[in-house]
């Protein structure tokens, strides 16, 4: 369980400090909600380490995540956009997520199954630039696959996709959840979204999670 | 192309403003000619050579740059402490700071008798042969100028790079040669052209550095053989022969650099996450950092020094003095200002423009200084102002601002034009569906959006021109003087003393300005907009 | 387009410029070099000097170097401003005399003290000094006193000089190995390649790497060490008297025939040649002046070394064969 314990955070200049409190179980996708300038990507950065909180706890499994720096957190991030490097093709994209030191043939082999299980099987050389939006998530979705990290963070992953790849990509997400065991949370303004895919939703209201 | 604005009045300035350069250095070249006379002798040049040497000397000059200014902007974008912006300013004033001012600081570190010379006989009893002198002293020079140049664009591209980039990068754990060869070099990649193209342009130009260190005759440019046409063997056919060929191959250099398209940049800086590289490569950072600081600051503060410490009170107390920094001042001031006029009709035209051969085409004049030797320019000028009747000394001021302009127009251009094509192909298709007219366009999207570049633009132009050696030194009189040729004169007239002083004053007031100026108008671009 | 541009210029100018206003006293106008109309040259007290009694208005107009004045005075032709040149030196008087563009001056140079007899009908000369070496007693022990010693010394000991195509100097060290040397020239200069630190566009540069220490001697004037002197009492940088003779640089003036000022620029020649005149010329521009200043001249100059032996060449041969000297010496150190 991914437990975040009143975390502390206030940006220079901000008055009221943001206390964030919030559980997420495995193989469940935890929703985000709030209005805009809400805190909702401070929460996120929090969670992924881009930013240290004043004081609080964050666990995984009773594990400390403070401690420890982005790169080395549990952790996988999709952003709304900007996931991929577009001078590379889909499957080095992909590689990125391999733990240092793979065997090529080995690595070769994990990219081809994991484009394969977000369904790009055969896009393997073709150029981040040129794929879809929904194409670009699925390849940053293959990934977080290879990276294999009990944590997916998302932020308004689906908000530049139509409405049939919003929802076949949110099926994805979901299915990806259940079969990997992901303690995944889903940042979006979207209540379908949220409707669709959350086991728990939080609403940030005045600073701080509330439980919907 | 449908998604941009339709925007003719600015290509059409633009047209108008590429054919009036092209006039003007048609017209230059034709007063020469026709001022050639029977008695004119003939001149005794080895073009190939000259050229091969130029190309040699310019080529290894724009890698060595580009890859110190490189490696800087690498090592400042992951460094953060006390002072770096400080020594962010210090670079980038290198390029403004007078040839000769920066040749003479290079001196008191690197030379026969210089700092490190010094030490290494305290310390371990024995000099080494100085690398100041020669080829070596020539690049080294001139890397120190454009080197930290260089790093100062570069670190602004880096600096620029998306949040959510770095992000994800971080939180993919890249390593720090995946972190360069994935996020920093696509940043980069796309300003090498241009940035390369100038600092070529730079060192295949460069005169009073290349005549300093250069040794002898061994290390020429083609500005040395034309000045020697024009004053000694008064060939002027020979000269514009000359002149034409430089012109020629500055072109070609211009036309390679511009075949690149460049890779747009991002528009402003973003705030980015704390992201340190592991420990070794921090320690090569700060290496390099210091390094950067033993080869580009250690010249300037060698020049602050010696000058603070000599004769500083006595050119503070002469009337001289201020006479030449007023004169400075308002040539600098008029000088930015038209500089900006200029850059802004050219970098607007370009782009508006929807073929690749019209941006090509209103690309070049920016570069019209760089190809035109100074000495011809002056001496084209010269007789131009004759046959429009205006007594030459009255007529000095104003070729003085304009030949100033043109010599940061590269520049300048070089600072407005990313940005503002970067607008048009982010907005071009919300301005255009707006139907927004030219001026509007202008006043509320591109002058608020470009309030930090339009800054660092002035400020280039300003110190451009405040340590300009070439122009005024053919147009200066008495009765009009300017700092830099203050401080020649003083050097010709024994006062060493009374121009290291100035040389340190020029230095200060470069930087003040340098570090300045962007500031200052950033905020007055900001106040506009509330 | 011509007189549409013209007039805008002029429209610009009206702000700028202060001296366009009419005046009824004559004018003389001399173009000289950078160096003598600055402040501290001696243009300002010689203007001075003249005005005081000449009823008219000095004016002088800088070009960037000596050479430079003469060819804006070709390219200008019959409309120049110019009535007078002043800076030209002996080593380009053939060059100069040859354009034609100079008046005889008419005056008796026979109270003229220089080394050697002035008898030129065109040029004036106002003040001399001889090319020599610069050394520091402070970093060196005994100067050579020869060009062959100079070449014997160790490879270590540098000089700057200057580029004879931009520089007097430059073209006064030309002229000097070859009056000394003659056909032996090439062979001179390829001894003296590895001892040469840089050669500079100008003295000014080459001196100054001389007084930072990055050369060890600098070709010079043997009135340098006066302008040391007299400015700290410092007595450590001396001239090497070399025993082949020196080369001299004499400084001249010339009225220029298109000149409709004629009488008042002879006029100022002749002042220009006075006690009074001369009076101002060494403590600004460091050199000797063309007359015996007797006690007034100042004490820094009094004391300096004088060469045994003046070498000449003559006029023509000088403008005859510039062209080819050059190129043999730019060869010779290559």
């Amino acid at each position: 369980m991914l437990r975040a314990d009143d975390l502390v955070f206030a940006h220079p200049g901000q008055e009221e400090p943001y206390h964030f409190s919030l559980e997420a179980q495995p193989g469940e996708v935890t929703a985000i909600s709030g209005a805009s300038g809400s805190g909702k990507s401070t929460l996120l950065d929090l969670l992924a380490g881009f930013i240290a909180p004043v004081s609080g706890m964050l666990t995984l499994d009773g594990e400390d995540l403070l401690s420890l720096p982005p790169e080395a957190r549990p952790v996988s991030l999709l952003l709304q956009a900007d996931n991929l490097f577009e001078h590379l093709s889909a499957e080095e994209n992909a590689a990125l997520g391999l733990p240092r030191g793979t065997p090529k043939p080995t690595g070769q082999q994990l990219v081809a199954q994991a484009l394969a299980e977000v369904g790009l099987a055969g896009f393997d050389t073709k150029q981040a630039a040129n794929l879809s939006g929904g194409q670009k998530q699925r390849v940053a979705l293959a990934r977080t696959l290879l990276r294999d990290r009990p944590v997916l963070l998302l932020d308004e992953p689906f908000s530049a996709l139509d409405d049939e790849t919003r929802r076949t990509t949110r099926e994805l997400v979901g299915a990806l959840t259940r079969r990997h065991n992901w303690h995944t949370v889903l940042v979006s303004h979207h209540a379908d979204d949220i409707a669709a895919l959350a086991s728990a939703h939080y609403r940030i209201v005045a600073g701080r999670l509330e439980r919907v | 192309m449908l998604t941009l604005p339709h925007r003719p009045m600015r290509v059409a300035a633009a047209t108008a403003l590429t054919l009036i350069i092209a006039v003007l250095i048609a017209a230059v070249l034709w007063a020469i000619l026709n001022a050639a006379t029977d008695a004119s002798g003939g001149s005794r040049v080895d073009i190939a050579h000259l050229l091969r040497m130029t190309a040699l000397q310019a080529g290894l000059t724009m890698v060595l740059s580009l890859l110190v200014g490189t490696a800087l902007a690498w090592a400042l974008n992951r460094l953060r402490f006390a002072g770096r912006d400080l020594v962010v300013g210090l670079f980038a004033a290198a390029i403004v700071t007078p040839g000769m001012v920066v040749a003479f600081g290079l001196l008191s570190i690197w030379g026969r008798n210089g700092w490190i010379n010094q030490a290494s006989e305290v310390l371990f009893g024995i000099g080494f042969e100085s690398p100041a002198y020669g080829l070596s002293g020539i690049l080294l020079a001139h890397v120190i100028l454009d080197g930290a140049f260089a790093g100062r664009i570069l670190l602004a591209r880096l600096d620029a790079i998306p949040q959510s980039r770095l992000k994800m990068g971080q939180s993919l754990g890249l390593s720090a040669w995946q972190r360069f060869a994935l996020i920093d070099w696509p940043a980069l990649r796309g300003s090498l052209p241009g940035l390369g193209a100038i600092i070529f342009l730079l060192a295949f130009t460069s005169f009073p550095i290349v005549l300093l260190l250069g040794g002898g005759p061994a290390n020429q440019t083609l500005e040395v053989a034309i000045y020697t046409a024009v004053r000694l063997d008064f060939d002027l056919v020979g000269a514009v022969r000359l002149a034409l060929t430089q012109i020629g191959v500055c072109s070609l250099v211009i036309l390679l650099a511009s075949a690149f398209t460049p890779v747009p940049s991002a528009l402003s800086r973003s705030t980015q996450p704390r992201w340190r590289d592991s420990a070794p490569v921090r320690v090569l950072q700060w290496a390099v950092l210091v390094l950067g600081a033993i080869g580009f600051a250690l010249p300037l503060l060698s020049v602050l020094y010696d000058g603070l410490t000599s004769g500083l009170l006595r050119v503070l107390g002469q009337a001289g003095f201020w006479r030449a920094t007023g004169t400075s001042i308002i040539i600098g001031a008029s000088s930015a200002l038209l500089t900006l006029a200029l850059a802004l009709m050219l970098a607007l035209g370009r782009s508006a423009a929807y073929r690749q051969g019209a941006r090509v085409m209103l690309g070049i004049p920016a570069f019209a200084y760089l190809a035109v030797p100074a000495v011809v320019l002056s001496l084209g000028f010269f007789l131009l102002v004759r046959t429009t009747g205006v007594p030459v000394g009255t007529a000095a001021p104003v070729v003085v601002v304009i030949a100033n302009s043109l010599l940061s127009l590269p520049f300048a251009i070089a600072t407005l034009g990313p940005p503002l094509d970067a607008i048009i192909r982010t907005r071009g298709k919300l301005i255009r569906s707006l139907g927004l007219s030219g001026w509007t366009q202008f006043i509320s999207i591109e002058y608020p959006l470009l309030g930090r570049d339009i800054g660092l633009m002035l400020a280039l132009a300003f110190c451009f021109s405040l340590g300009d050696l070439g122009v005024i030194a053919l147009f200066g009189t008495q009765d009009f003087q300017t700092l830099p040729l203050m401080m020649y004169r003083a050097l010709g007239s024994y006062k060493s003393n009374d121009a290291a002083a100035i040389a340190a004053l020029l230095l200060i007031f470069t930087i003040v300005a340098f570090v300045g100026l962007p500031r200052l108008i950033e905020r007055i671009s900001h106040a506009s907009r509330r | 387009m011509v007189k549409a541009s013209s007039l805008a210029l002029a429209v610009l100018l009206a702000g700028l410029s202060g001296t366009a206003h009419a005046q009824d006293k004559p004018v003389l106008t001399i173009y000289t070099y950078d160096g003598f109309a600055s402040e501290w040259g001696p243009g300002v007290p010689l203007k001075e000097g003249f005005e005081a009694t000449c009823g008219c208005t000095l004016n002088w107009v800088a070009a960037d170097s000596s050479i430079g004045t003469l060819r804006r005075v070709q390219l200008e032709g019959d409309s120049t401003e110019a009535d007078m040149i002043l800076g030209l030196d002996t080593a380009i008087a053939g060059e100069a005399r040859a354009t034609g563009l100079f008046a005889d001056h008419g005056l008796d140079m026979s109270h003229l003290s220089l080394p050697g007899e002035w008898t030129d009908a065109q040029f004036v000369p106002f003040d001399y000094s001889h090319f020599a070496f610069m050394w520091d007693t402070d970093t060196m022990d005994a100067p050579p006193s020869s060009f062959e010693e100079l070449i014997a010394l160790d490879d270590d000991i540098k000089i700057a000089i200057q580029d004879p195509r931009s520089a007097t100097p430059g073209l006064g060290l030309l002229l000097w190995v070859k009056a000394a040397y003659g056909d032996r020239a090439p062979e001179i200069w390829e001894g003296l390649a590895p001892h040469i630190l840089t050669i500079t566009r100008d003295w000014s540069e080459s001196y100054a790497l001389f007084l930072d220490g990055e050369a060890d001697m600098v070709l010079s004037y043997t009135t340098s060490p006066a302008y040391h002197i007299f400015d700290a009492d410092d007595h450590t940088i001396k001239a090497a008297m070399f025993s082949e003779g020196h080369f001299p640089q004499i400084e001249v003036a010339g009225i220029l025939k298109s000149s409709d000022q004629q009488d008042l620029a002879r006029d100022f020649l002749a002042f220009l040649t006075s006690k009074e005149g001369q009076a101002n010329i060494p403590t600004t521009n460091w050199m000797f002046p063309v007359v015996d200043l007797e006690a007034e001249l100042d004490p820094a100059f009094q004391g300096l070394p004088q060469p045994e032996k003046t070498l000449t060449l003559d006029e023509a041969e000088i403008t005859a064969n510039l062209a080819a000297w050059i190129d043999e010496m730019l060869a010779a150190v290559q």
